[in-house]
């Protein structure tokens, strides 16, 4: 047995001026590259030798990974946005503010500071803070390379716990979502063993309109109680259309933990995480009805 | 004479060159084109070491040796007290993480790849892996000697009678796990050969004058030509009593003649160094109606793992302080601890008494409830006072804080109940809950005297020589707030010479809230012999007779003759002479017997008292510790702001465990999987401080450093407990614990709630 203390296999560095360049410097290393953002997932893995990379391309420079631009009716969040820029935007807490607040519970000032939005999609963590948030957002990434562009919706960004579906020479751009209307209803809770730089034990994104007093147009994820992010259809088509009383709330918050039982199967933690995720998902939804309440 | 160095706050001695970054910690040290070393560890339980094949290894460009048990000149075996955890392994490994051979390298990366290239051929052998196993009668031995460290008895009176007598009876199991030091500096340090050709290491340490012991017996050499010197350490908590890196770099050292250096990764830290005691305690108290304890019947069974280091200390002082800070007439008491091949546990802040006092304590709020008197009525009821005695028979003669602590905290309790009501959010529960405890100062009934000396130098220097390991709590700025009152020079004009063997003499180890206490005494003992011998020079230099002269103020004067008053460094440079005070000093303690445990462990007891008020998600199981309201009786406060800050570091920590830290052998690794208290998680701290003066502490004072954390847990799971009405009776708190007994909860608990 060793332990290593701050040795890295050692490699190269290229920080790139321009998209063109950081894809053929990917496309060139035929997977033998890694790029890194913040580096907050990334140098852990390279210490831990999970990663040996012979290159790491620096996507931080690149104009087209950075800002938050709004457009018509699109938010779109550069990859390499942090964690605090995305907290602190007015126009993600204005149009996506399920994001925002995510962001804003990740780990630590320091972490928030480095670590970006693109870093945490590529990474896939099944516990990863943005994604349950964007997948209510029903965002959608921009990913290209040397060789092609295309747009693909977080979800299908995502392989197996900590596996991107990125190939080796593919840099995610950006990330979009429609702004969402000024009557959505959201509500993101997270819970862990401390207040701060603790992973979630779990977490939830939800959101909603209310339309002549029915739930309209209902998403909802939960974080880090299944493999890979997701939503979860059967609990959203079951609120949709009806009218979100007490009753109707309770049941489908046995729907959520019947969901993830289906999905993840009986383990060990199930029978805390049970009950648990049934009791956010209550104070999710109370507190974005309590939302619709003021909007009105 | 007014007294002007004790009692305030002067800024820490060593608080400069720290927030400047300018002190330096193992890993900072420097030492010319030093080899780097490695360890080979033990990947297994427990196994027969058949052959340790270095030659692939040897051939790593930039390895200059590799070192194994077969370099030992010396003797094999370390240990505090019972010496039986080899240096380097070379028949057997008991652990994961047991050394087994050195490699030194020009470089870390040629280190670390020979290490990957040293190839242990074992021989499998059946592992135990939890105490009870362990004493099954054809268990596995671990050791030669049995699987069984230490058994201890403390019995008084008549339990069964006691029992009798009682009214009620409470009897639990409480469970405490794994808990590791978490100090913020990973073992480092660098070994080299000074200029009179010892042997030198210096690194992070708390009792160097042992650590030169262990070395001088593991290289066969005399004391002398050994030299440890404590670098700036970050915390230590116990885990730095044992022999981490000395014997390391010394070896290297002694066979290479060259500088070496070794700096611990944080997962090899959390592998190999010592842990808290995980303690299993069956518990039965009983009570009289009217709140007299008639009875206390407890049997403590330890995990002490691979090697023995403090677990006998660890069985010992539980069972002695098993009663808490009450007054039992009937006790018996049974601890016991057992090798496994589980990582090693050792000494952490408090030696078993923090696990001690979380079942105390619970059965007293137990009790307390069972009979319907308030927690702290009730303690209160049977609270130590000056006469009583204590579970091993010892008289307390003055100095016994418990029943004002718990007054002040009462206090507050009675305001905290007038405003606080359950929140607004009906999953979210308030409680309100007490911890108390004593604690023995010193080592338990045996001999633990410390040294110091003082000089004046013929050129009028002042130099305070002292072999205490400052660690980060404050002995360095309170030994010499001690010796600058007691002189009457200013600190400033004191020079501290500290914890290098080849200066200091043996001051025993920073450990049992011991320093301020046994040093400060030996320092002040030092004092009174430098100013003999001032006065009597000075008599002879002003040709004036010695006892109408004294000390005041740094300066000799004349009872008689206001004009006579001369500096006391005048002395020194006038006469061109050296001063020499030495002092020692050994609480005057009376050994426990063998079979009863009575006796006189300790010559003071420090007392405390906590309030916790906690807010628990009974949804969730999370719990927010809001306040800590923290009293403690130090005798005297020598340096208040350092104590409160040992208080709130002690709460800290207190919260981890209660609530988080836990250390799973094969699954822990480093600060990943291993969470402690961040700043969020840490309460608003009330620290309140009683001084009830120890007739023979310096200036009065007792000690604080483990006292500060051990009541903390005890009264947020008695909070816990008020809060949901369920009872907790296994650390930590965790989220799904406290779930689980917010389900069994029948929401009956709320003792003290109006609202
Ligand atoms: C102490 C600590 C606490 C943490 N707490 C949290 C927490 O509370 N919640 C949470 O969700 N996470 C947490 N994290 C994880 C981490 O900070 C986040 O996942 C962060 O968003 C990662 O971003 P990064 O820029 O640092 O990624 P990097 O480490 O730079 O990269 C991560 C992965 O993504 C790839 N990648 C990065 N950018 C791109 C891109 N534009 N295109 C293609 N691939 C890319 C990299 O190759 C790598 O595989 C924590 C980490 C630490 C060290």
């Amino acid at each position: 047995m060793t332990y290593c203390v701050d040795m890295i296999l050692p490699f190269d560095y290229q920080t790139p001026k321009t998209l063109k360049e950081a894809c053929r410097l990917l496309g060139e290393a035929k997977g033998k590259a890694k790029v890194i953002a913040g580096g907050t997932d990334l140098v852990i893995r390279l210490r831990n030798e999970e990663e040996k990379p012979d290159l790491l391309v620096d996507v931080t420079c690149l104009e087209e990974l950075k800002g938050i631009e709004e457009s018509d009716g699109t938010l779109s969040i550069g990859a390499t946005v942090t964690h605090s820029e995305i907290s602190d935007s007015s126009i993600v807490k204005r149009y996506g503010s399920v994001l925002a607040k995510a962001a804003s519970q990740i780990g630590s000032p320091q972490i928030r500071n480095l670590g970006t939005i693109g870093g945490n999609i590529i990474n896939a963590s099944p516990a990863a803070d943005t994604l349950p948030a964007l997948m209510v957002l029903n965002a959608v990434g921009r990913v290209v390379s040397s060789e092609s562009e295309r747009e693909v919706p977080v979800r299908q960004l995502l392989e197996s716990p900590y596996k991107s579906a990125l190939k080796p020479d593919e840099l995610l751009v950006r990330i979009q979502f429609k702004k969402l209307s000024q009557d959505t209803c959201c509500s993101f809770h997270r819970l862990a063993r401390r207040e701060a730089m603790a992973i979630a034990r779990m977490s939830l994104a939800l959101l909603f309109r209310m339309r002549d007093g029915n739930i309209s147009d209902f998403r909802f994820s939960p974080g880090a109680v299944l493999p890979v992010p997701d939503r979860l259809e059967e609990v959203e088509t079951f609120l949709e259309g009806r009218s979100p009383e007490e009753d109707l709330l309770r049941a489908a918050a046995c729907k959520v933990s019947e969901a993830i039982v289906k999905r993840s199967g009986i383990r060990p933690s199930t029978s805390y995480k049970a009950p648990v995720i049934e009791a956010l998902f209550l104070r999710a939804m109370r507190e974005a009805m309590q939302q619709c309440q003021s909007n009105k | 004479m007014p007294i002007k160095q004790i009692g305030i706050d002067i800024p820490k001695v060593d608080a400069n060159n720290k927030v400047r970054g300018v002190a330096q910690f193992g890993a900072d040290l420097s030492v010319s084109s030093p080899l780097h070393l490695k360890v080979v560890r033990s990947t297994k339980h427990h196994a027969k070491v058949i052959k340790i094949k270095t030659e692939e290894a040897s051939r790593v460009k930039g390895v200059e040796r590799i070192f194994t048990a077969q370099d030992i000149p010396g003797k094999h075996l370390v240990g505090t007290i019972t010496k039986d955890q080899p240096v380097l392994v070379s028949d057997r490994v008991r652990y994961v993480g047991d050394p087994l051979a050195i490699v030194a390298a020009q470089t870390i990366e040629a280190a670390e790849e020979a290490v990957k290239k040293v190839e242990i051929l074992y021989e499998d052998l059946p592992s135990v892996h939890t105490p009870e196993e362990a004493l099954k009668p054809h268990a596995p031995l671990i050791h030669d000697h049995g699987n069984l460290l230490i058994e201890f008895q403390v019995v008084k009176g008549d339990v069964v009678a006691g029992f009798k007598e009682a009214e009620v009876i409470v009897e639990e199991l409480y469970e405490t796990t794994w808990v590791d030091h978490a100090y913020m500096e990973p073992d480092a340090g660098i070994g080299f050969m000074d200029e009179e050709g010892r042997v030198t290491v210096v690194c992070p340490s708390q009792n160097v004058h042992y650590d030169q012991k262990e070395v001088a017996g593991v290289l066969s050499l005399p004391l002398e030509k050994v030299r440890i010197i404590q670098c700036a350490t970050g915390g230590g908590f116990g885990g730095r009593l044992d022999i981490t890196v000395q014997c390391l770099l010394a070896l290297a050292t002694y066979h290479l003649k060259r500088p070496v250096r070794i700096v611990y990764s944080r997962e090899e830290v959390f592998d190999v160094i010592s842990k808290r005691h995980p303690l299993t305690i069956r518990y039965k108290s009983g009570a009289k109606k009217d709140g007299r304890l008639t009875a206390i019947e407890v049997e403590i069974l330890g995990d002490t793992g691979a090697y023995a280091s403090y677990g006998a200390t660890v069985g010992i002082r539980s069972a002695v302080h098993a009663t808490g800070p009450y007054q039992v007439p009937n006790i018996k008491v049974r601890s016991r601890m057992a090798y496994t091949n589980n990582p090693w546990s050792g000494a952490m802040r408090g030696f078993g008494v923090p696990q001690i006092a979380f079942a105390h304590e619970s059965q007293m709020d137990l009790l307390a409830k069972a009979i319907q008197m308030d927690p702290i009525d009730f303690r209160l009821k049977n609270a130590l006072t000056i006469g009583s005695e204590t579970a091993t028979g010892q008289s307390l003669m003055a100095s016994v804080g418990i029943g004002e602590s718990l007054r002040r905290v009462k206090t507050w309790r009675d305001q905290l109940i007038s405003v606080s009501c359950d929140s607004p959010r009906p999953h979210l529960r308030r409680g309100i809950g007490i911890g108390s405890m004593w604690y023995g100062i010193g080592n338990t009934g045996i001999a633990n005297p410390s040294t110091a000396q003082i000089e004046i130098l013929p050129n009028g220097e002042v130099r305070l020589l002292t072999g205490v390991a400052d660690i980060g709590q404050g002995s360095d700025t309170v030994l010499l707030q001690m010796a600058s009152e007691a002189l009457g020079v200013p600190i400033q004009e004191i020079k501290l010479i500290r914890a290098d063997t080849a200066f200091t003499t043996d001051a025993g180890a920073t450990s049992a809230s011991r320093q301020t206490y046994i040093s400060g005494n030996a320092v002040l003992q030092a004092i009174r012999h430098l100013k003999q011998e001032i006065l009597r020079e000075a008599a002879s230099f002003l040709q004036e007779d010695e006892a109408d002269l004294f000390v005041e103020d740094g300066e000799v004067r004349h009872r008689k003759k206001r004009c006579i008053s001369l500096p006391i460094r005048e002395i020194a440079k006038r006469t061109q002479k050296r001063f020499k005070g030495e002092g020692s000093y050994d609480p005057e303690t009376r050994k426990l017997d063998p079979q009863t445990g009575q006796g006189a462990p300790y010559a003071t007891y420090a007392f405390a008292t906590h309030l916790a008020e906690v807010e628990v998600d009974t949804e969730t199981g999370k719990v927010k510790v809001i306040r800590v309201v923290a009293c403690h009786d130090v005798g005297k406060a020598i340096h208040p702001q350092n104590i409160v800050g040992q208080i709130i570091g002690g709460v800290a920590m207190g919260v981890g465990f209660a609530l988080m830290e836990e250390y799973i052998p094969g699954e822990t690794t480093s600060f990943v999987n291993y969470l402690i208290p961040t700043s969020k998680d840490v309460p608003e701290v009330i620290p309140i401080l009683v001084e009830d003066r120890e007739p023979s502490g310096p200036f009065g004072a007792k000690g604080v450093g483990e006292p500060a954390l051990i009541p903390s847990a005890p009264a947020i799971l008695n909070a816990i407990a008020d809060a949901i009405g369920e009872r907790i009776y296994h650390l930590p708190a965790n989220l799904e614990r406290v779930l689980e007994a917010v389900k069994k909860s029948k929401r009956g608990g709320k003792t003290w709630q109006p609202c």
